[in-house]
């Protein structure tokens, strides 16, 4: 077509031996907005990456196809899914003045534009914090804030929202659709999660084995419907008796960061065997629990577990029987292969079901048939399977899962979920999940714990939006 | 005073120290960077650390050319003792006082450094604090895994420099999504200029050294 930025013919990519993108040929037209959507591993991400020019710069191999620009190469901004890695300064400032001078923007100009993109993102009085100190949701708008300030005319986001709240969520969304029709900028947004996007008015691009169809637009409404009535349902769990048996109990704890006091906790209890789910804004100090709670930062108060301040327990008998799942699931591996990792999970760990029905385990995770791969090449999905899979097989008492289902699909999550049920059923263990990903998670949870102004509290019914 | 100029001068002192063993031009100089360094009103714990570490190796450095070598030469134990003191005060008083991020725009801006060294070394540097916690991370990892991760044991190393290597990776990616390309010229956000007071107060300076450690006895 006369206006397509974008056009690709024949594409096809391969890492090492395996073929991601097969003969795939679409376009995209200038001033519209795509919704690349499938399942984790479906090549919707690679695709994102070869328009942006990083592939294959920096990995595998195109192996036929190209893609073209038909009215000259514009200037491409892209949100990655990890949203620190993308920054080679210290503060937003510095970022976006980096970033003018790379475009050579003449001195006079730098500030006003700064000024201007850290004002549209909203992140005025973040621009000299470190960024390392900054949540997700707020690195998130820093570099969205690059783009605006590059004046980039196709915006690719990779997962942008993966670990993200909805507050973060429906801000980024709202000024995406600015920026659409004010400015006629194109966007692509690869998202197995297709909520909440509909002011956008995207057309979907469904990515299936490493082809895509375009989607009309009547059928991407219809999807897009779907999607947000799925993510419309009220987060159900139960009021927790108050004489159920406690795993954890915490006394007048207060966590601060830097300065500011992040978590004031006068008294709160963790139930035993029991799945309590965590949520709350980015930045409000999820994580920041589960460190506390797993005594890898300092805290005032005292928090004891199984009746002993976790301060006297020796920190090596203390991970016997305290396990974390980090929000990083290559942070987790140990080894190089996946056949080494599920080893060492098998000679360490304590839990039954696993000692027995491992090959069902990978089977139904989709990791069958992947032993030799080095961990690190797996796609991002299956690397938090992998993940969580190695920590369930521990066995420990306690596990804490800091987002351990960002980035999956409807079905890899469903495969995750019941995987954690069948191993709860096994060998009871107490489990909290921090999660943004809320999609029929009521199935899995039996408590919901929510953080807002510093407070931790248990809620039954809970609307996201 | 530019930042490439007092690097270049702390540079051009200490080399000149290096190949003379006068004790007196020594304690001018320290003196002459403490105080600096107390104009500029660096933190008095900062700098009292600096020099209460730098007495171990100067200790030892004495103890060994003093009393332990053939010519047990006190005078030159306090020469070598006084330059360890020189790099030290000389070293601080660039780089306490300079903001890096200055120091390499001026490397780019002054000393036509190429732009990939400045911002690669300056991305590194803006690591070291990620590194640290991935150090820690890898350990309880391990814990939890029941291994049991010291500091000799090569996986550690091993997940470090993975690590490593894959950031960089991802840094490079970074840098190029966000417009940077190699060898290509770019603009200046802050630009730092060359006047007349940085040459005449360098070369002010580079002079009294040299009439100090040549001329005075």
């Amino acid at each position: 077509m006369a206006n397509d930025i974008i056009d690709v013919q024949q594409l096809s990519f391969a890492y090492d031996h395996h073929e991601v993108l097969k003969a795939l040929t679409t376009s995209f037209p200038a001033g519209s907005v795509a919704l690349l959507t499938g399942p984790s591993g479906c090549g919707k991400s690679t695709l994102l990456r070869l328009i942006a020019g990083l592939l294959p710069k920096y990995g595998g191999h195109l192996t036929n196809g190209r893609i073209n620009f038909p009215a000259g190469k514009p200037t491409i901004g892209m949100l990655f899914q990890d949203p620190l890695m993308q920054f080679a300064l210290d503060t937003p400032r510095h970022e976006l003045e980096f970033v003018l001078e790379n475009e050579r923007v003449p001195h006079e100009q730098i500030a006003a534009r700064v000024t201007a993109a850290l004002h549209f993102c909203k992140i005025t009085d973040l621009a000299d914090r470190q960024l390392t100190t900054l949540s997700g949701g707020q690195q998130q708008r820093v570099a969205l804030a690059v783009t605006i300030a590059r004046q980039a005319k196709v915006l690719l986001l990779d997962e942008p929202f993966a670990s993200i709240d909805e507050e973060s969520r429906h801000f980024l969304i709202g000024q995406l659709q600015q920026l659409v029709v004010n400015q006629g900028i194109t966007i692509l947004i690869a998202d197995h999660d297709c909520h909440g996007y509909q002011k956008l008015h995207p057309l979907v691009y469904q990515f299936q084995a490493g082809t895509v169809a375009r989607q009309s637009a009547a059928t991407s409404a219809q999807l897009l419907a779907a999607a947000d009535e799925r993510a419309k349902q009220p987060l159900r769990a139960a009021r927790p008796a108050a004489s159920a048996p406690t795993v954890f109990q915490l006394t007048a704890v207060r966590i601060k960061r830097g300065e500011r006091q992040l978590l004031s906790l006068p008294q709160l209890a963790l139930f035993r065997d029991k799945i309590t789910l965590v949520t709350g804004a980015n930045g409000s100090g999820k994580s920041t629990f589960f460190q506390a709670l797993a005594k890898l930062i300092p805290y005032q108060g005292q928090i004891d577990f199984a009746g002993h301040d976790i301060q006297q327990i020796k920190n090596r008998r203390y991970r016997a029987d305290l396990g974390l799942v980090f929000q990083h699931a290559d942070d987790q591996f140990i080894n190089v292969t996946v056949a080494e990792e599920l080893a060492l999970s098998k000679r360490n760990g304590r839990h039954p079901y696993f000692q027995t029905s491992l090959p069902a385990a990978l089977e139904l995770l989709g990791l069958t048939g992947l032993d030799e791969r080095v961990v690190y090449s797996l796609s991002g999905g299956q690397r938090k399977k992998l993940q969580l899979l190695l920590m369930l097989m521990m066995g420990q008492p306690v596990l804490l899962l800091d987002e351990p289902f960002a980035g999956l699909d409807r079905q890899s999550l469903q495969n995750v979920y019941q995987l954690i049920k069948t191993a709860q059923a096994a060998k009871p263990q107490t489990m909290l999940i921090i999660s943004h990903q809320l999609a029929a998670i009521d199935q899995l949870i039996d408590f919901h714990l929510h953080l807002s102004g510093h407070q931790l509290r248990y809620e039954e019914d809970y609307h996201e939006s | 005073m530019n930042p490439s100029f007092k690097l270049i001068l702390a540079l051009v002192i200490s080399l000149e120290i290096t190949f003379t063993n006068h004790l007196g031009g020594n304690l001018i100089i320290i003196a002459a960077a403490l105080t600096y360094l107390i104009i500029k009103r660096v933190a008095w714990k900062k700098l009292c650390r600096l020099l209460l570490i730098t007495l171990i190796p100067a200790a030892a450095l004495f103890m060994t050319i003093g009393y332990f070598s053939p010519e047990r030469d006190l005078f030159f134990a306090w020469v070598l003792v006084s330059r360890l003191y020189c790099y030290v005060s000389v070293g601080a008083a660039v780089t306490l006082t300079t903001n890096k991020l200055s120091l390499i725009r001026s490397l780019e801006q002054n000393c036509h450094l190429p732009s990939k060294f400045a911002y690669g070394f300056l991305a590194a540097l803006n690591l070291i604090p990620r590194i640290k916690q991935n150090v820690i991370t890898i350990r309880v990892a391990g814990q939890m895994r029941g291994v049991t991760l010291h500091w000799w044991s090569p996986t550690l190393y091993f997940k470090a420099i993975l690590s490593a290597i894959a950031w960089s990776d991802q840094l490079a990616q970074a840098m190029e999504t966000h417009g940077f390309k190699e060898g290509a010229p770019r603009s200046a956000a802050q630009v730092i200029e060359v006047d007349k007071r940085d040459w005449l107060t360098m070369l002010l300076i580079l002079l009294i050294i040299q009439i100090v450690i040549i001329a005075l006895p």
